[in-house]
């Protein structure tokens, strides 16, 4: 048995009683901290809301009042300018914002990206991005030489995006690191349109997870300006590219000629038997009713489904779909053409 | 004084004064505007040999002919009078009637005995009689020095009356709330005043039972809220018997054709993909207002 002697026991207990009081000290303070930090913050956002609205919106001159003093009305700042971003969209305030950040919290920024804090770091990579902080670009391409994260790399690619895109786009080819597709579609949402059509030059030289990226990105762009570049795609000898091609042209929709898609009507895929179908959605019936019909009786039902929806929305569709009725054999073509017609009549 | 000649084919100014004053209460309730006009033989075709029965006659023939199925044509009791109370028309469209009108009495050979001058009324409010109408017309068609087709005007009812419309804007972003809420209570829209609350989430629009008066409400709110999400609401407002009287803005991020088809269908007046130019917004505002009144 261990013989401990009272002595040795009180000065242990002492010894941890002393750390304890200690330890919660420092977490009354820290907690202070805190409070104090949020209610700086928040008195600066309610004193300072209106003012920002007078000179983002209203075009009142700058107010001195708007500088920050400390960290903590840096956050109420970034939670005002995060909120204009996400909502409002005006030349004039992205402007303001910029100058702004450029000149008053760049400093901030600086010495967040030396913090020791990977979520500080994160932070401050974020709002270079957001608020445009271009003089921090030669610092992003310093820190860009330490030892950072994979997520950190990611939203400095997203600033190369944004500040220098010849730099984005030498990062994306020589990048050890590969990104997912959507990863891939956040960065090329930010590129400037004469950008993000060069990927679609020497488009064959980027991995499949870009291509499908840049196809699908010029999809939610809606861009006319990319119906040519997608067009071309529709040859391409992967089957997945042509769905995306076609998926897109489907999401621009703007149908300028159907002799591109006819061929493939008679695909041996019913994905792309089914892009045909919706994108006829976007040109007049007389000119494609012929292939929507030998559509409407493909072997598949999805393909079915969509060329008689194609129909149907279209003003004279239920004609037709009646006058179909009443000469095809085709029993599935019939039920869906049936199906159909009783659904329009049901949503009127 | 001259003979009282009146036409028994349309009808008289005492017939009138009845529908007169509902025309003038639905003019308010239905905010569509009524124009008056009224007619009097010029004074150069009077003291002639033609017989003036028979150009009353023509004139009351000639403007039946002429209006429309919701135009009341009536004669007053003096005989040397028409009114048209024209519905659902402006000032422009009836001035652009009365053109067309003159051109074809000049133009043609069997109305060559048919001088007219007119006086054009718009009303925009309930704040006018019968009585003072007619007054005030004929006051202005007095004038014997007036040349024959020429137009007058009185421009007493032309305001419309103010209205009050209710603004609810609903949006859990505070300061984008804010932003909205200084931009709307700023916004002058011409006999419109806003009336703006504002709320975080869904449920405590419901609470507040703001929605259930009778006035002409907009709301603006995000398709995503706490505690009742905006399209619950669209729901719930588009169901009411009184609907019609809700403009609902959505506010989304969503940017996709079934999000905005979905939106539409509920419902919604207009569907704002964020972010947005706050200047379009207080345009479309506006147009919105704008075409309340013709």
């Amino acid at each position: 048995m261990i013989k401990l002697s009272i002595s040795l026991l009180l000065t242990v207990s002492g010894v941890l009683l002393v750390v304890l009081f200690l330890f919660t000290i420092y977490i009354l303070v820290q907690r202070k901290r805190e409070i104090r930090f949020a209610e700086v913050r928040d008195t600066f956002l309610q004193n300072s809301a209106q003012h920002w609205y007078n000179y983002l919106i209203n075009d009142e001159i700058f107010s001195v009042v708007l500088v920050p003093r400390g960290r903590s009305q840096v956050a109420a700042i970034e939670t005002i300018f995060s909120s204009y971003l996400k909502s409002i969209s005006n030349e004039k305030v992205e402007h303001k914002i910029k100058e702004f950040s450029n000149v008053y919290l760049k400093k901030f920024y600086e010495k967040d990206l030396s913090s020791k804090r990977w979520s500080i770091r994160m932070n401050a990579l974020y709002r270079i991005a957001d608020f445009r902080i271009e003089a921090l670009l030669d610092t992003c391409q310093q820190f860009e030489k330490t030892k950072i994260s994979e997520e950190e790399y990611f939203q400095l690619l997203k600033i190369y995006s944004v500040f220098q895109p010849e730099l984005f786009i030498e990062k994306i080819e020589e990048s050890s690191v590969s990104y997912s597709e959507s990863e891939y579609r956040r960065l090329f949402a930010l590129l400037e349109d004469d950008v993000f059509i060069r990927l679609f030059e020497d488009f064959n030289s980027w991995t499949t997870k870009i291509q499908f990226a840049a196809i699908d990105t010029a999809a939610v762009k809606r861009n006319m300006q990319y119906i040519d570049q997608l067009k071309k795609l529709l040859t391409h000898e992967m089957p997945e590219i042509k769905i995306r091609a076609l998926k897109g042209l489907y999401e621009i929709g703007v149908i300028d000629e159907i002799d591109p898609y006819v061929p493939f009507v008679t695909s041996d895929m019913w994905e792309i038997r089914l892009m045909v179908a919706k994108i006829f959605q976007h040109v007049p019936l007389n000119y494609t009713y012929a292939y929507l019909e030998q559509l409407l009786q493909d072997e598949n039902w999805w393909v079915r489904s969509q060329a008689a929806k194609t129909i149907v929305e279209k003003r004279e569709g239920i004609a037709k779909l009646q006058q179909f009725l009443e000469s095809s054999n085709d029993p599935y073509a019939i039920e869906m053409a049936q199906e159909t017609i009783v659904r329009k009549r049901g949503s009127k | 004084m001259n003979n009282l000649i009146i036409t028994e084919d349309i009808m008289q100014e005492h017939e009138v004064k009845g529908y007169f004053e509902i025309l003038r209460e639905s003019v308010i309730r239905s905010r569509l505007t009524m124009t008056a006009v009224f007619f009097k033989v010029a004074n150069s075709s009077q003291g002639t040999n033609i017989d003036p029965n028979q150009v009353n006659h023509q004139i009351s023939a000639f403007l039946k002919s002429k209006i429309r199925k919701t135009d009341l044509l009536f004669q007053l009791a003096d005989g040397m009078h028409w009114g048209i109370f024209f519905l659902q028309s402006s000032e422009v469209e009836v001035k652009a009637f009365l053109k067309r009108i003159f051109a074809i009495l000049t133009q043609e050979r069997e109305y060559q005995q048919i001088e007219l001058k007119a006086s054009v009324t718009e009303i925009r409010n309930n704040s006018v009689n019968f009585e003072t109408l007619l007054d005030k017309n004929k006051h202005k068609l007095a004038d014997d020095e007036q040349p024959t087709w020429s137009v007058e005007q009185v421009t007493d009812y032309r305001v419309q009356p103010t209205e009050q419309v209710k603004v609810s804007i609903i949006e859990q972003n505070e300061i984008f709330r804010k932003v909205l809420e200084t931009t709307l209570e700023n916004l002058d829209i011409p006999h419109y005043t806003l009336d703006v609350s504002t709320y975080e989430d869904g449920y405590s629009f419901l609470q507040s039972d703001s929605y259930k008066t009778g006035h002409v409400h907009l709301v603006v709110m995000n398709d995503i809220l706490p505690r009742k999400n905006g399209l619950e609401i669209l729901h719930i407002l588009r169901e009411m018997p009184n609907e019609k009287k809700f403009i609902i803005y959505m506010m989304s991020e969503r940017n996709s054709e079934s999000a905005t088809l979905n939106a539409y269908e509920g419902g919604v007046d207009e569907y704002i993909v964020k972010p947005f130019n706050l200047r379009v917004l207080e345009a479309k505002i506006k147009q919105t207002f704008a075409r309340f009144w013709l």
